[in-house]
């Protein structure tokens, strides 16, 4: 549990980069898995989820006092809802396009375990800066790697990044790699490179404070 | 002097890994002869390319991962052969190569290698391409009619699962459009006598696998000698099928599996959306295979069923 | 699997003939169960079946001189365990004289069936196939069991080795007699000697020497190792099943060697104590041979009787090609379990790397127990001797088939040796 000495700046921190929802606590997958077939879906799907994260994470941390330990569960989710209902509508008014293509991903953020799980770990013990800080952190972090995949599953089930052709007309285009399966696939593939790359950082960190390892 | 100790026992059968894979290799020779001969050198080319991408994406990745390099054991030839077969000659270069990547890397390799992973590789690696590249991989457009090396340029035509008009010695010679490997069932009866004779495979798994398969296929009212003779039904219960790592180890789990199989193929080419079902049907008996091999054990000596009751009763 | 009978073929036609060496030296740890203690000396003077170790404990057997001579040394010698084993050194002044008071009882059927087990235990019989267990105590049957069929072991299913065939052979009366001796004993009335169906000369001698016998008969079974086994003997004898973990005589079944129903009948008859076996001496040497060895000759004069290596040894094994123990050097003696001595050359000594399980199921296949080899592997490489229990390890019987089968190299026997060794080691902790 960061202290509060911890900076704002560091509670951000860790929410991209060690304790990233997706590929660090691996929290969320499902939108993770349906919404990354394209880049612009997960971008769109990030920055509403990050709404919402910010958004429940401050109104929960200012309510933390009075909300009842018993009900506090209904509570944050009533609170997540009306959040999630605000960006629909924002989404319906301003991008219809995108709110067409994230469908029924929309509403079921409310379920998405990344934001009730700050709710629960983080906001309803922290102040409202801290998170804030944290439900940015969180957010941005999920929208980082959802982005990775879907850029990935994009580049090589469609053959194009944010909608823009990448290889050319002669490229034939995975069709697997934007179905379920490919979702799997790719996901494992960079959850397995960034434990690679955290074990190395560690193994880093050991060396220089002198430690031998077998 | 110097003596060596081990324990017993001192002797060992002259049966290795490499002899068993090169037992099978030559076991699929006719057919990947008789393959070349209906679909010309476009079929060789594409098994070509799936053998030497096979063997060189094993070889990189225990380079890379600083294993001992295996590829002696010929294994992952055997893969990139049955895949090569499991190929529309029509296939560009391109697709052996991701097939290749497909199955060694992520259904082998990552698994553990040889002996660990729970799917066939070169099965995955079919599925794989067959939902990436469907109009490559199946259909009217893929599969070339044989033209043994009469003409220049391939005519591609449906299967006869989907509706090309074939007699049954047709379908028993091979010359019907279809993956290379699969259409000359002559081929693949050979090599499951070598398969046999040579002790490489028992004849439980292809035999039960096609009978279950034959007998339901006739039930639903299907000419079961044509069911037989169509697709990749023998192709798979003789070669994909009877893979060591990927079915039980007990001779009544290895019943279960194949008729799971053999039901499996027969439910999809009837009732499910695709006309051809073996890839899916053996990759989901791949998956209970550890769960048979859960619950199937040998009958132990000196464990009588009484006794068990006993114990039990007394528990 | 008949691979597995290969290697007879060298010895099978070459009848016994008897070697005995200038010096032997006999271990007083030949049989389970502790070690018999020395009782004389260097420099003492000792004649042909002198008692020269005392037995011990309950599983103790008598020593006797399998020479007569000097007593050169009583001192510890390495022999094939790891710790070293006190030993008898005597120098052989060829007059093979016999002690004063050996006197045999007569006649298997006249001999009061009473003094029977006494004279067994009196000439140091144990075991002769391999396990060494003390023989009259295998014939004390505990109170509450019963016991009606004696089989005698004749299958000699371990490859290489012909001694018990030649026995059955040359001296089938003497293995009828010590069956009948045994029978009596313990009021038995069927006696079954088993042999496989790849012996039939064997088969026609023994059918001949116990033909007007009484209740013995003769037991042809298909020739399929490990067919000598003893739960394997008892189930193709009788159809009956040993229960896991227990001895034969839960299922009234007392199983013994060939070899230990001669050496029986000796001792019931002359009254004369173990001091000789037959031996075959086979693998890379010049000449091939079944020997009458006495108890402790030293390997190297067996191996200069059959004219020296005839390749660069590599590996030289007390036993036959599936259970055998291999030897640290050419000073070690014989023993009065040894019924072989396989000499391999550099080549197939040379122990081979193992490679991963392919599951191709063979080890499944050849278990004649009905384990699962490969899981049981997995667990005991693990150290996860709990779970290597529960599947059964305990049950293994040692025979050697999963490894001799298995293509991918593994060392199946020898890691279930260990995890058994380790699971009992454990359990008597535990006491």
């Amino acid at each position: 549990m960061p202290k509060k000495e911890k900076s704002l700046s560091s509670v951000f921190m860790n929410g991209i980069i060690a304790e990233n929802p997706t590929l660090r606590l691996v929290l969320g997958t499902c939108p993770t898995l349906a919404t990354t077939t394209s880049a612009i879906n997960a971008v769109g799907m990030g920055a509403a989820a990050t709404f919402v994260l910010v958004g429940s994470n401050v109104v929960i941390s200012l309510l933390r006092n009075i909300i009842p330990d018993k009900v506090r569960i209904p509570a944050f989710i009533a609170v997540i809802c009306t959040f999630v209902t605000m960006v629909q509508m924002f989404m319906q008014a301003f991008v219809p396009s995108l709110y067409e293509s994230l469908g029924m991903f929309i509403p079921l953020i409310v379920v998405n375990c990344i934001i009730l799980a700050r709710a629960e770990a983080f906001a309803s013990k922290n102040g409202v800066a801290a998170s804030a800080a944290d439900g940015l952190g969180m957010g941005c972090g999920f929208t980082l790697a959802i982005t990775v995949i879907a850029i990935i599953r994009e580049i090589l089930g469609n053959g194009t990044v944010f909608g823009l052709n990448v290889f050319g007309a002669g490229y034939e285009p995975m069709l697997l790699m934007i179905l379920a399966p490919g979702g799997f696939l790719v996901f494992g593939g960079v959850l397995a490179v960034t434990n690679l790359i955290t074990a190395r950082a560690e193994a880093k960190k050991k060396d220089e404070k002198g430690v031998i390892h077998a | 002097m110097k003596l060596y100790l081990s324990t017993a026992p001192h002797i060992r059968s002259g049966a290795n890994t490499q002899v068993l894979m090169r037992d099978v290799l030559i076991a699929l020779l006719p057919t990947t002869v008789a393959g070349i001969y209906y679909f010309g050198l476009s079929a060789a080319m594409v098994i070509a390319i799936s053998i030497f991408s096979c063997v060189l994406f094993e070889y990189l990745w225990q380079r890379i991962t600083k294993q001992p390099v295996r590829i002696s054991d010929l294994s992952a030839a055997v893969t990139g052969l049955i895949l090569g077969l499991n190929l529309p000659s029509t296939a560009p270069w391109w697709m052996p190569v991701i097939g290749a990547l497909f199955a060694i890397v992520i259904t082998k390799q990552l698994f553990g290698g040889i002996g660990d992973n729970f799917l066939n590789p070169a099965l995955l690696a079919r599925a794989v391409l067959l939902a990436s590249w469907p109009a490559r991989m199946t259909g009217a457009t893929a599969y070339a009619v044989p033209t043994c090396w009469s003409g220049a340029d391939a005519v591609t035509s449906a299967t006869p699962l989907a509706g090309y008009e074939a007699s049954t010695m047709d379908l028993f010679l091979g010359n019907i459009p279809g993956s290379i490997g699969e259409v000359c069932k002559v081929a693949i009866l050979i090599g499951l006598v070598y398969l046999l004779v040579r002790k490489v495979i028992s004849w439980r798994i292809p035999v039960t696998f096609l009978a279950v398969f034959a007998l339901l296929s006739a039930l639903v009212g299907q000419n079961a000698l044509n069911e037989l003779l169509m697709g990749g039904v023998l192709f798979g219960a003789v070669f994909m099928a009877t893979d060591y790592t990927t079915s039980p180890m007990n001779p009544r789990g290895q019943f279960i599996y194949a008729a799971l199989c053999g039901v499996l193929v027969c439910v999809i080419r009837n009732f499910g959306a695709y006309p051809e079902g073996v890839t899916y049907a053996i990759l989901i008996g791949n998956i209970v295979t550890p769960l048979i091999d859960k619950y199937d054990k040998p009958r132990l000596y000196g464990r009588l069923k009484k006794e068990k009751k006993e114990v039990t009763a007394n528990a | 699997m008949h691979s597995q009978h290969e290697g007879k073929m060298p010895t099978r036609n070459i009848p016994i003939r008897d070697f005995v060496s200038d010096t032997v030296c006999i271990p007083m740890s030949m049989h389970l169960g502790a070690p018999s203690k020395p009782c004389v000396q260097k420099g003492d003077l000792v004649k042909l079946g002198q008692m020269i170790g005392e037995p011990v404990g309950g599983l103790g057997l008598p020593v006797h001189a399998s020479v007569s001579g000097e007593v050169i040394a009583v001192e510890e010698r390495q022999h094939i365990g790891a710790a070293p084993v006190m030993c008898v050194v005597i120098r052989n002044d060829f007059a093979d004289e016999w002690v004063e008071g050996i006197h045999g009882y007569g006649n298997v059927e006249s001999v009061d069936p009473a003094v029977i087990i006494p004279a067994i235990k009196a000439a140091g019989i144990c075991g002769m196939g391999g396990a060494s267990f003390p023989t009259h105590v295998k014939l004390s049957i505990p109170e509450g069991k019963s016991c009606d069929t004696i089989i005698l072991n004749g299958a000699e299913c371990e490859t290489f080795l012909t001694a018990d065939f030649r026995l059955m052979l040359e001296h089938s009366g003497k293995i009828v007699d010590g069956l009948r001796a045994v029978m009596r004993a313990l009021n038995v009335k069927r006696g079954v000697i088993a042999i496989e169906d790849n012996k039939p000369e064997a088969v026609e001698a023994m059918r001949k020497a116990a033909s007007g016998r009484e209740g013995v008969e003769i037991a042809v079974m298909r020739t399929k190792y490990p067919q000598g086994g003893e739960k394997q003997l008892i189930k193709a004898v009788t159809g009956r099943e040993v229960p896991s973990g227990k001895l034969p005589i839960e299922v009234h079944t007392i199983v013994m060697n060939v070899g230990t129903a001669a050496a029986v009948a000796d001792a019931v008859t002359d009254g004369r104590p173990l001091i000789d076996r037959i031996t075959t001496v086979t693998g890379c040497v010049l000449h091939p041979a079944n020997l009458r060895l006495r108890i402790g000759t030293i390997i190297a004069d067996v191996i200069g009787e059959c004219g020296g290596f005839s390749e660069e040894p590599g590996k030289i094994v007390f036993g036959g090609g599936m259970t055998g123990l291999c030897v640290p050097n050419t000073d070690v003696p014989m023993t009065k379990a040894n019924n072989g001595i396989v000499v391999y050359n550099e080549k197939d000594a040379r122990s081979v790397e193992e490679s991963p399980c392919i599951r191709c199921a063979r080890c499944v296949e050849a278990c004649p127990i009905g384990l699962d080899p490969y899981r049981i592997k997995h667990y005991c490489d693990k150290g996860d001797l709990a779970s290597a229990k529960e599947h059964h390890v305990m049950d293994c019987i040692l025979c050697g088939c999963c490894s001799y089968n298995c293509p991918a190299r593994r060392w199946l026997t020898a890691s279930f040796k260990n995890t058994k060794d380790a699971i009992a080691l454990e359990a008597r902790r535990k006491k």
